[in-house]
């Protein structure tokens, strides 16, 4: 043992000087680097040759991939280069790192779907102050109100409300279900701005019924479809069971998981289940019955108007450009779903 | 290489005389991170550059911080799952108390108190998964990933479930500002933007060290010479060699355990703080992305998860890795799935190397 302790003592005191030297040498190599890339980079792009990046809130997402076809459409139509990129998770920690990447890469528009209101104000406005246009889509930092409000500098919010739009599914599946009963909310995970603001929006919309609607409950299901079955199973055989006559998933995952549970307790058709967000798989079980309605949102017109903004910044023309477009929804059921518009708000992965 | 290749000579005089091959195997990391940064240099455009680099000192702060304590942790043999969340955890104290505060006193009461709550609040988690391992002998894996759970969840509880925001134009500054500021008339300032900036847009000024890459050199000097340096650095070898052998040796095992944990916990919730003062927010899942990231730094920075070995230098590197990989293929323009495999082949290729290089010895 003692053998051992000198060894490593007498290595690791070496190791350290080792270590202090080549971190001062590192760094000064870093810095040589540094000088010769600052001297050899043009500032500002000369040509016409835009470069724009589609930050999203993260990455694979049906959603967010949707939104990507739609600025690359537009992308294409305006002759300018998209790159799109994304965190692993919906997180400001991951987020903000590539919002500094895409600074140093000198793009000329950051078009964000920002994954926290407050945490990425601070990235942005760097992006702001390196003479990046920022475009908001999908969500907004500060309090949304880029005319007046807590944070002016991006172009425009480009997006959907998501309390308007929980409100909006909670009205459909209060309709459904015959303007009376209970509604269980099945969420994803806490401290997701979006879909905690679905929530809040389906319990406004439960509240405005005075007490003939009444909130069940709510769980988190960590966005996995088999644990939310697992809960709405529980939920279904507990003594609150009967009171249950909507659920409203805040996402896919959460829908088919409350879905599952509901088919397994052969209570389907009478339990109705509303669907946030509208990839093909929510409506592959509209049609097959598992779920009731889908709210789906339009980020392909999000995207796109957003790459549009981004040419109208660049060329002058800021007087076309709103700082807020409200995008709004489209309530999916059967008696729709074949309808265009319907068909046209399909998320396309 | 140049100064890390005598230090080897010199550890070991008694050995053979150095071949080529163990130059690899010693300061693989080295000439792995050297080879990332060239080939992204070459061809990634704009990825050589002053700003690039500054911003990955600073976003890598966060990670490395956790990855400092996780690094004693895995050396003494452990392992922490729970630091993610506590940094979250802490993170949240951290605004709660800047944002009550804030307006009511002067700004760096409001910063020591919010740091010092967050600091406070984080070394419950330490404790308590130190006492469980070190005398109930329960497997580190799994009090700390119940520890997991129960910071997560305290987190939630103390924000109420949503992001704490704070709204005092100080503390952002500290967490996003620079040392230095050079304008383009000449003139250069200090620590903050001077306040007559008539007709000088932000883009013409040049920002230099920021305050989290200072913040990180300091903790990664003190958490080096803890190390390496003092009784506390040794006993960690020590117990991660063997438990029984330091037992008989004297070591204070069980003490010296709960004090690990404890310091692991400690640096997560820096992180956390930190976090707080560079995003103006806390929450309780903003360190989750980064846990495994950061063990990944450790391994890759060539500590064994069975205990006895690693080094901060290593874990710096490991962290530095990863950080250049994620920025350098941003500027590759590759699709960023890849990252996932570029991070996930690297740690692959630290443990053979590692493997390897034990074979040979």
């Amino acid at each position: 043992m003692e053998d051992t302790e000198i060894g490593a003592k007498s290595l690791s005191r070496r190791e350290f000087l080792a270590g202090t030297a080549a971190v001062i040498a590192g760094g000064s190599l870093l810095a040589a680097c540094g000088s010769t890339g600052g001297s050899g980079s043009t500032p500002g792009a000369t040509s016409t040759n835009y470069t724009f990046v589609l930050i999203q809130g993260v990455k694979g997402d049906p959603f967010y991939v949707t939104m990507q076809k739609g600025a690359q459409e537009m992308a294409n139509k305006l002759g300018v280069t998209l790159l799109v990129d994304g965190p692993a998770q919906f997180s400001a920690t991951l987020q903000a790192p590539i919002v500094d990447a895409y600074i140093a890469k000198k793009v000329d528009v950051m078009i964000i779907a920002a994954t926290d209101k407050q945490a990425m104000i601070a990235p942005l406005m760097r992006a702001n102050d390196a003479g990046i246009k920022v475009i908001s889509v999908d969500t907004f930092i500060g309090n949304g109100d880029y005319a007046n409000g807590t944070v002016t500098f991006p172009l425009s919010y480009i997006g959907s409300d998501n309390v308007q739009g929980g409100k909006i599914a909670g009205e459909a599946l209060i309709k459904a279900i015959g303007n009376k009963g209970g509604i269980y909310i099945e969420n994803t995970i806490p401290g997701i701005s979006t879909t905690d603001q679905r929530q809040q929006g389906c319990i406004q919309a439960i509240q405005a019924t005075n007490g003939a609607v009444t909130l069940v409950g709510s769980n988190y299901d960590n966005d996995s479809s088999a644990t939310a079955s697992q809960q709405v199973s529980a939920l279904l055989s507990s003594s609150k069971g009967a009171q249950v006559g909507g659920i409203f998933g805040t996402n896919l995952f959460s829908a088919e998981g409350a879905a599952q549970a509901v088919k397994n307790a052969n209570k389907q058709g009478q339990i109705k289940i509303a669907n946030f967000d509208a990839p093909q798989q929510a409506i592959t079980d509209l049609n097959n019955g598992a779920v009731d309605l889908v709210i789906a949102q339009k980020p392909a017109e999000m995207g796109s108007t957003a790459v549009q903004y981004g040419v109208y910044a660049l060329t002058g023309k800021t007087s076309s450009i709103q700082k807020r477009v409200p995008t709004g929804y489209v309530v999916i059921d059967k008696t729709n779903v074949n309808d265009p518009a319907s068909q046209a708000a399909i998320y396309k992965s | 290489m140049k100064v890390a290749t005598p230090n080897v000579d010199q550890s070991q005089p008694v050995k053979a005389p150095l071949k080529p091959l163990d130059i690899v195997s010693k300061g693989w990391s080295w000439l792995f991170l050297l080879v990332l940064v060239i080939f992204f240099s070459i061809f990634g455009q704009g990825f050589l550059n002053v700003y690039n680099f500054q911003t990955i000192g600073a976003d890598m702060a966060l990670v490395l911080i956790i990855a400092l304590g996780e690094t004693f942790v895995i050396i003494s043999g452990g392992i922490d799952l729970s630091t993610g969340f506590v940094m979250g955890m802490a993170s949240v104290a951290a605004a709660l108390v800047m944002s009550n505060l804030g307006g009511r006193a002067p700004l760096p009461v409001v910063v020591l108190a919010g740091a010092a709550a967050g600091l406070g609040i984080g070394l419950i988690p330490g404790l308590i998964n130190g006492v469980i391992i070190a005398r109930l002998r329960v497997p580190s894996f799994i009090v700390t990933l119940g520890m997991y759970g129960i910071a997560r969840g305290a987190g939630f509880i103390l924000s109420g479930g949503q992001p704490v925001s704070i709204n005092i134009n100080g503390v952002g500054q500290i967490g996003n500002g620079y040392l230095l500021y050079l304008l383009p008339d000449g003139r250069v300032s200090f620590f903050h933007l001077p306040s007559d900036l008539q007709g000088v847009r932000p883009s013409q000024i040049i920002q230099l060290i920021p305050f989290p890459l200072i913040f990180l050199v300091i903790v990664v000097l003190i958490s080096a010479w803890l190390l390496s340096q003092t009784r506390f650095g040794r006993h960690t070898y020590a117990v991660g060699g063997s438990e029984e052998a330091s037992r008989r040796a004297g070591i204070p095992v069980v003490r010296h355990t709960i004090l690990i944990y404890m310091l692991s916990a400690l640096l997560a919730s820096l992180a956390g703080v930190l976090y707080t003062m560079r995003f103006s927010n806390g929450a309780a899942d903003v360190g989750d992305p980064l846990l495994l990231t950061s063990i990944a730094a450790v391994i890759i920075g060539g500590a064994s998860l069975f205990g006895g070995e690693g080094t901060i230098l290593g874990t710096v590197i490991g962290a530095l890795i990863i950080a250049i990989i994620q920025n350098g293929l941003i500027f590759l323009g590759i699709n960023p799935f890849w990252q996932f495999i570029a991070v996930g082949a690297v740690i692959i290729l630290a443990v053979l190397v590692d493997q390897t290089k034990k074979q040979l010895a």
